[in-house]
């Protein structure tokens, strides 16, 4: 390449170019993130991967699409959220600008990201009041095995995470259930794959969670300054004083357990790494230049913080945000393995390790390896791509021979 | 020094004083009463004793105001009076003063075993950093950082504890049935049989976690100026790396002493309930299950006492191992 | 050693750095001798390799950065660059010495600078402890430090920069070096201190009888302080000379531009000169002559363009790189 040539692209490469090149150099950081991207379809398509229901069944001749019928709001959520991240990340990786609603979006700016979050919220709410929760105990796999209807289209793994077949309780591993059944008689990789959907969830939302509470806190902290920030930091002590699991534990002690509050537990007590990396950028940034400018001219308050700030101080809490995924991954499970979690049928991979050594003492082998393969090879894979992000965004390391 | 210490232990004040308050509030605002307990779980069974629940309230003091009941509460904690459990009938001090000791025991001896592993290694991996060494150090505790402790714990048990493949470790308890007709040295031995697995359970955690902290300290002050003027002056590496380098690094790591204690205790709860060792984190586990809230309250209390002691023992090592931390300066 | 012999003599140094991007050659074809009791300092920009060749004298070029160093470095009858590294630590803080830009950080803030003087003695004299100090304690009051007992038994933070330059110079004057190489010694410190340092080497190589290699980018200090400068520009040597020669008569366009863009109180001017264009980086140096893109004379021949000159002797005593220089093309 010419020596114009190359000094052009590297003046024209861009921050986020530069951090994928980066990233991207060790071919393991790349596998994890696209076992990353894996887990993320799996859990977005796993009504269709592993649902006892049939695509489509013909019972006295007329067509019924059951797995179609039976979709849950939750389910539509997930596809809605889906959707709009897919959306945004694939129009910011065409190098040419795409629409998204009133904004044109491409990879250099962040228009839009305002409007997703707005559609994905609104949208949920919708869908919760709107789309009625169905019920259908059909059971579509003792009509098609006996005859009754016919030309069934079974989902990749015919079976549903909440059937219980008490004849088939602690099988291991065999033909018919690809990994076992648990102590109920539910298909064990069933329950695994719609597992992964509570875990990046609740990873997912706690995280984000965190990630706000965090930047708020720290941002009037490291702002201001003062007495503010005095009285606030003893307010952080005191959250970072009681050892992070044992709050989660006396605080899942005292509310009942659901799905929701496991989320907002596990978020309201991990912020407060997240505040002090937000408020040590903000006390580094806020005496320089651009701060002043923004304030000489008048700009409102949250304009400062939140538009001009905050998008130069938050890089090391997104790479922490990374870390936070799985250890909130991590802490799910062991909630559910002490059985402080979600409760069943709804699966956790957590709660399928609890049952690995039975209440007679034997040794179900097969409920301890495969989901804390699952949980292992998950945090792993963010571990990684953590690690890696780590090292893209830190300028120091490249010194390093 | 004095004044400085004096100082640190008022700022210990306030955060003390703001725990019992967290912890009294998740407690009193969380939906239900200690009592339904006794009318089902969750209170369903409508058992229709009305003048009992109130009477059981008035005992419990729960039918004052809140704040009655904060400093209630607050004035019987300093006294170290944690109240009765409800589940073993029995004070709650007792209970504690029975399986603290245990639990600190087993923290005690894996936090030691951590530093004598991670110290050496992060050393040699900052040393030979980029090389083979290094690398592949780093894979196998990236790796071990991302095993679930239950995971292994279960494992563990299962494969090297059970009837079913190698029974080389007992699974549970912390000494045998027949321990207490042993005499000293055997009874010891027996202790640290128990101890092995649950002790590995707990360490390998932290090495993934301690060994990347001491790397990542060292190779800062590898790079550091100073340094290159002990190279100069002829130094040996071996000289530069011990009497420059280490004293340097170590410095941060006093800090992350602090915070690991912590990180311990908690999964300490894991732990304890998958090898039924009887700690403090069995004891939070069934309190939590039995909703014994006078026990659950204590354990938070005090894991957060013995939190910030930790982190004061931190500051002040800190400010007699660094010299340029003066004692006259800011908070 | 009678005087003006040569004490040190580099003969050909090429240093290259392989990165990623491609091979960035720091040092090409330079060569120069220090005599006994002078100094001479090499000038020039920042990056122009002038700290990677004092850094390569005394063999403490970062390791493992991939890179490839030849030529000779004769000192003592003995090329330093094939010394191995055991024999190469008795020389450093020995016999050849270097202090350093910031001495802020170029001192170990865990230690008493006392100790940090006296481990230089000890290492290379035979000294115990309590003599070593004594003699740091010694050494300091030679370098004008007022209080040396107390100043001994403070930490580096607690002194000011021009006295921590100070400890820095008698850790590299304590055992007597021959050549004591001065990296940028006051570029960090106030302008008033600079001058106290600068007189302060000038003393003690007066009384210690040793060279000095002076690395730095102000003209000035070399003015005042140098006895043979050679002037760099893009890893070459382009133009070497006696002090007072050089600056009443620059042979080399770099170096009149240097001269003619040091603002002057006598000379009345509006605006100050510059040397067009910018220093070109390592990756991308030009063909021929590295300085020709910016030079009058050399943008408009293609001499200049496709052919780099060597440093040749124009007269006795004075060595220019240019083919345009007087006396450079001789028949």
């Amino acid at each position: 390449m010419s020596k114009q040539a190359k000094e052009t692209t590297r003046l024209d490469t861009s921050y986020g170019e530069l951090i994928w090149r980066r990233f991207t150099k060790s071919r393991l950081n790349l596998v994890c993130l696209i076992f990353v991207l894996f887990l993320f379809l799996l859990a977005v398509f796993a009504p269709f991967i592993a649902n006892d229901k049939p695509f489509v069944i013909r019972i006295d001749g007329k067509l019924y699409f059951p797995l179609l019928r039976n979709l849950q709001p939750s389910d539509y959520c997930i596809f809605l959220a889906a959707v709009v991240v897919l959306w945004n990340v694939i129009g910011r990786l065409l190098p040419f600008s795409v629409p998204l609603g009133l904004r044109r979006m491409n990879h250099r700016n962040t228009s839009g990201l305002g409007l997703s979050v707005a559609i994905v919220s609104v949208g949920a709410v919708l869908i919760f009041v709107f789309v009625p929760r169905r019920f259908d105990a059909v059971d579509y796999k003792t009509m098609d095995a006996c005859g009754k209807a016919t030309g069934a289209i079974f989902a990749f793994i015919p079976y549903g995470y909440a059937r219980t077949e008490l004849a088939s309780r602690r099988q291991p591993p065999s033909s018919r259930h690809w990994l076992g059944t648990d102590d109920v008689g539910a298909d064990v990789l069933c329950r695994l794959i719609h597992g992964s959907r509570i875990s990046l969830s609740i990873g997912f939302v706690a995280v984000g969670i965190s990630v706000v509470i965090g930047i708020l806190v720290g941002a009037i902290l490291g702002y201001f300054g003062g007495w503010i920030d005095f009285v606030g930091m003893r307010f952080v002590e005191i959250m970072m004083a009681i050892p992070v699991f044992f709050l989660i534990i006396t605080i899942t002690a005292f509310f009942p357990r659901s799905f929701l509050n496991i989320m907002i537990i596990i978020g309201v007590t991990g912020w407060t790494s997240n505040a002090r990396f937000i408020r040590a950028e903000f006390f580094k940034l806020r005496k320089q230049d651009f701060v002043q400018a923004a304030v000489s001219l008048g700009l409102p308050l949250r304009s400062i913080l939140f538009r001009h700030i905050l998008p130069n101080a938050v890089a090391p809490v997104l790479v922490n945000a990374t870390f936070g995924i799985s250890s909130a991954i991590f802490i799910e499970a062991a909630l559910s393995f002490l059985g402080f979690g979600v409760a069943p049928p709804t699966p956790s991979w957590g709660q399928i390790l609890s049952l690995g050594v039975s209440t007679s003492g034997r040794f179900l082998w097969w409920l301890t390896l495969f989901p804390g393969l699952a949980i292992f090879f998950t945090v792993m894979a963010y571990n990684v791509v953590g690690e890696g992000l780590r090292d893209a965004t830190d300028p120091r390391l490249s010194k390093v021979a | 020094m004095t004044t400085y210490i004096i100082r640190r232990v008022l700022l210990m004040i306030p955060t003390l004083l703001g725990i019992t308050i967290v912890v009294f509030a998740i407690s009193r605002f969380a939906p239900g009463e200690p009592v339904s307990f006794t009318g089902g779980i969750g209170g369903q069974i409508d058992t229709g004793q009305t003048d009992v629940t109130s009477a059981r309230m008035k005992l419990y003091g729960l039918d004052k105001p809140i704040h009655i009941q904060y400093a209630q509460w607050l004035w019987r904690v300093m006294r170290l009076d944690f109240g009765d459990s409800i589940k073993h009938h029995r004070k709650v001090s007792e209970l504690i003063k029975e399986r603290l000791p245990v639990t600190l025991m087993l923290n005690v001896v894996a936090f030691l075993i951590i530093y004598a592993v991670s110290l050496p290694v992060g050393i040699l991996a900052a040393v030979k950093h980029g090389r083979f060494f290094d690398r592949a150090s780093s894979a196998v505790f990236l790796m071990l950082w991302s095993l679930p402790v239950m995971w292994v714990g279960q494992m563990l048990i299962g494969y090297f504890a059970g009837p079913t493949f190698k029974n080389w470790f007992p699974p549970a308890g912390l000494s045998s049935n027949y321990a207490e007709q042993l005499s000293f040295l055997p009874r010891l031995a027996d202790r640290l049989w128990h101890l092995v697995l649950p002790v590995l359970c707990l360490t390998y955690t932290g090495f993934a976690y301690l060994t990347k902290q001491v790397r990542a300290s060292v190779l800062n002050n590898l790079q550091a100026d100073y340094v290159i003027t002990a190279r100069a002056k002829g130094l040996s590496e071996p000289a530069v790396i011990f009497k420059h380098v280490f004293r340097n690094s170590i410095i941060p790591l006093i800090t992350i002493m602090a915070t690991l204690l912590p990180a311990m205790l908690g999964g300490s709860v894991i732990i304890e309930r998958i090898f039924s060792i009887p700690g403090m984190g069995l004891l939070a586990f069934e309190a939590i299950t039995s909703r014994d809230y006078n026990v659950i309250m204590a354990v938070a209390t005090i894991a957060g006492i013995l939190n910030v002691a930790g982190l004061l023992l931190a500051d002040i090592a800190y400010a007699v191992v660094d010299p340029r931390i003066s004692f006259v300066s800011a908070i | 050693m009678k005087q003006d012999e040569i004490l040190l003599s580099v003969q050909k140094l090429y240093v290259s750095f392989s990165t990623e991007d491609g091979d960035i050659k720091a040092v090409q074809d330079v060569s120069f001798s220090i005599r006994k009791g002078r100094t001479f300092a090499l000038v020039g920009e920042s990056g122009c390799g002038k700290t990677t060749i004092a850094l390569s004298i005394m063999r403490l070029l970062p390791a493992g950065q991939g890179k490839t160093i030849s030529g000779e470095i004769i000192f003592e009858n003995q090329d330093l660059l094939k010394l191995s590294e055991k024999q190469m630590r008795r020389i450093r803080g020995n016999k050849i010495t270097m202090i350093f830009q910031e001495p802020t950080t170029s001192l170990n803030p865990v230690h008493k600078v006392g100790n940090q003087i006296a481990e230089a003695i000890r290492l290379h004299q035979n000294k115990n402890a309590k003599q070593a100090w004594a003699d740091a304690v010694e050494i300091l009051r030679k370098v004008g430090i007022a209080e040396p007992e107390h100043t001994a038994r403070a930490y580096p933070h607690q002194l000011s920069g021009g006295m921590q330059q100070r400890v820095m110079i008698a850790m590299a004057a304590s055992c007597k070096p021959a050549l004591l190489i001065a990296d940028e010694p006051t570029t960090a410190l106030d302008a008033t201190i600079q001058v106290q340092i600068l007189n302060l080497l000038d003393r003690l190589q007066k009384e210690i009888g040793m060279s000095i290699l002076l690395v730095t980018h102000d003209l000035g200090m070399v003015s005042e302080y140098a006895d043979v400068v050679a002037v760099m520009y893009a890893s070459r040597i382009v133009e070497k000379a006696p002090k007072g020669q050089l600056f009443a008569e620059p042979c080399h366009p770099y170096t009149r531009g240097l001269l003619q863009s040091l603002p002057r109180l006598d000379v009345s001017a509006k605006r100050l000169e510059v040397i067009p264009g910018t220093v070109p980086e390592p990756l991308y140096f030009p063909a021929g002559c590295k300085f020709h893109p910016r030079c009058p004379t050399g943008q408009k021949n293609k001499r200049c363009r496709t052919v780099e000159p060597e440093l040749r002797e124009v007269q006795s005593g004075r060595y220019v790189a240019c083919w345009y220089a007087p006396g450079y093309e001789k028949r």
